[in-house]
């Protein structure tokens, strides 16, 4: 008889244990089962614990078995057994609220980043100059109007860090030609920044972390000057503004909430002026020889000019913290 | 009488008992989260991935490339091959990628040929400055750097083990999802490459006996390669994705004359000393299909 009342008890805790464990681990199921569970998922002023940080879900998990769906009895039994985690919710009021149907494939993202800023510090690398290397820090400014939408600022100084390189030695004396090579002092941008795609890696299926990948937008300025190589006894060069366009792709990987880092491939277009392969001869109209006239130094066209930087750096997001509008 | 509710009560306390277990249960599961394991509690020590689609393990991935060289100086390569792995687990595997293809002039290739080349023209002017400075360094006629000077990759053959450290999905717009992993490959590599023949002082330039000393000649260097991949899985049998590779190796991509035994200067003899160490950067796109193609899921 006792064996029979032991084995009542087990068989209910086996019950009771299988049952939402097993609901945890189904596959996403069909309409029917989506709706209950977004009626679950919508509910809304759900708030975490005072101190706590949120819990983000990269996945559909409420779809995935409805475990958002709690019942007054069900809360009020775990708000005895468990006080600290209990969810507060006024099911009265919720039931009376309009259910908001739409059901997101992915919720809570992890990292969101809607009506946020993002300070991202970064160093870029010549990647398609071989004679001149433009390398320089650089600093961009972003506000994310949505998780998927940005707006900023970003510039580059190179002042000080432009090198030529051994193959513009090479090359120019092995062909005896002179390479047209400028240097740059600084460029400044706007931009708007799309992130069309996120998503999650699981490192030896081990530690989570989440990345994005975004394309960039955007246009500003650029302070250059040739460098003379052609006739530098008399050519001397001062830097001059140009207008400058481009777009960049990039991918950055968090490692919190508010830290990631990344690596953007940006190309910055732009009009150059390069130094006239030709000296010019004779004199002007005041007796000044013309190799001395400014005015002829110049090349007459200018040269449609693609800088390529690799732009590796971190990216800080601000607020650090959030509340999600929405439960799992 | 008694005996009766007394057996009642036993019920109930037994059933209540499940279902306090049952609670707890149900309860401790909820704190769970894809990002945080649970340092006490049922998921203590879990796998924090589950039920994962192997995509590698014990499978074949056979898959077409092409391959574009970067950063190249005056020759760009376009490599087209195939790859076959392995994979004995899902995070290592072992193959061959092999590849030729062809190659052409950068706009710096081109704009030599144009200036220093058919603008001097040396072979009616070889007794100018710029023919007489550059003859050992520059060939003479149309299209002749192409054709006889510039270096270029003609093919690789590359084994290579493969490891795949990260994985995970993607999701475009919320609303498209797609596995994906990250690899890392590495392996000796045997490299194909076509150079400037070498030749020694006093025969590198143009003379009477020899009004034509330029030509290239093939040269076969073993070297090693590394890189990394970007997979994409749309379906469980098919993926895509990009690589980008580095094969560092030490050759003359300009045929010029640029340096002497023991880092001396140019000392008009083409010959190792003239090489030059690159990482010869390449990015290779392709489409790969997953044999067998049941695909096994873990835990």
């Amino acid at each position: 008889m006792r064996k029979n009342q032991a084995g009542v008890g087990l068989s209910i805790a086996l019950a009771l244990m299988i049952a939402p464990l097993e609901s945890f681990a189904q596959p996403k199921k069909g309409a029917a089962t989506s709706k209950a569970a977004a009626a679950a998922a919508a509910e809304p002023d759900v708030e975490a614990p005072e101190g706590e940080t949120p819990s983000g879900e990269g996945d559909a998990a409420a779809a995935d078995g409805g475990e958002a769906g709690g019942e007054a009895g069900s809360l009020d039994e775990l708000c005895k057994i468990d006080p600290e985690n209990c969810v507060k919710v006024d099911m009265d009021a919720a039931s009376k609220r309009d259910i908001d149907s739409d059901m997101y494939a992915v919720q809570q993202i992890w990292a969101l980043r809607t009506n946020r800023f993002e300070i991202n510090p970064y160093f870029g690398l010549t990647m398609n100059d071989q004679f001149v290397a433009h390398n320089g820090p650089g600093l961009g400014l972003n506000y994310y109007l949505m998780h998927w939408l940005a707006a900023g600022v970003n510039g580059n100084v190179y002042a000080g860090l432009n090198s030529q390189s051994d193959f513009n030695f090479q090359t120019s004396r092995a062909a005896r030609i002179g390479q047209p090579i400028t240097e740059y002092q600084w460029n400044v941008n706007a931009n708007a920044t799309f992130v069309p795609a996120y998503g999650k890696f699981a490192a030896f299926s081990n530690f989570i972390f989440h990345y994005d990948f975004y394309v960039t937008l955007g246009g500003g300025a650029i302070s250059t000057r040739p460098i003379a190589v052609v006739d530098p006894d008399n050519r001397t060069f001062a830097f001059s503004v140009k207008p400058t366009f481009g777009a960049a792709l990039g991918m950055r990987i968090f490692f919190t909430r508010y830290l990631a880092a990344m690596l953007e491939v940006r190309d910055y277009v732009f009009w150059e002026d390069l130094e006239n392969p030709s000296i010019s001869s004779g004199l002007n109209s005041v007796g000044k020889p013309l190799a001395q006239d400014p005015t002829t130094w110049l090349a007459p066209e200018s040269s449609f000019t693609n800088n390529v930087q690799a732009q590796l750096g971190l990216s800080v997001f601000l607020p650090f913290s959030w509340s999600y509008q929405k439960a799992k | 009488m008694r005996k009766a509710t007394m057996k009642t009560k036993i019920h109930t306390l037994a059933a209540l008992a499940g279902l306090a277990a049952g609670v707890a249960a149900v309860s401790s599961t909820t704190e769970a989260s894809a990002q945080e394991i649970q340092i006490s509690g049922p998921l203590a020590g879990a796998s924090a991935v589950r039920r994962i689609r192997l995509h590698r393990e014990g499978r074949f991935d056979v898959a077409p490339t092409a391959t574009f060289t970067l950063l190249d100086e005056f020759r760009r390569n376009i490599l087209f091959g195939a790859r076959l792995n392995y994979h004995f687990t899902d995070w290592f595997g072992a193959g061959l990628w092999a590849a030729g293809g062809i190659s052409y002039n950068t706009g710096l290739g081109d704009e030599l040929q144009s200036k220093a080349v058919d603008g001097r023209n040396c072979s009616e002017n070889p007794n100018t400055l710029a023919c007489k400075r550059t003859a050992v360094n520059l060939c003479r006629g149309p299209n002749c750097l192409g054709d006889k000077q510039l270096g270029s990759i003609v093919w690789m053959i590359a084994p290579q083990a493969t490891f795949v450290p990260f994985r995970g999905k993607f999701s475009v717009f919320g609303k498209a999802f797609m596995d994906a992993d990250i690899s890392l490959f590495a392996g000796p590599a045997i490299v194909g490459l076509r150079e400037r023949v070498d030749c020694v002082k006093g025969t590198c330039a143009p003379s009477s006996t020899n009004p034509d000393p330029f030509s290239t000649a093939s040269r076969i260097a073993p070297t090693a390669t590394f890189g990394l991949g970007f997979n994409f899985y749309p379906t469980n049998n098919v993926s895509f994705g990009a690589e980008f590779r580095a094969t560092p190796l030490a050759w003359n991509t300009s045929g010029f004359d640029v340096a002497g035994p023991n880092g001396s200067g140019a000392d008009d003899a083409l010959d190792s000393n003239d090489r030059s160490f690159h990482f010869n950067p390449m990015v290779s796109v392709f489409a790969s299909v997953q044999l067998p193609t049941d695909i096994k899921v873990s835990d």
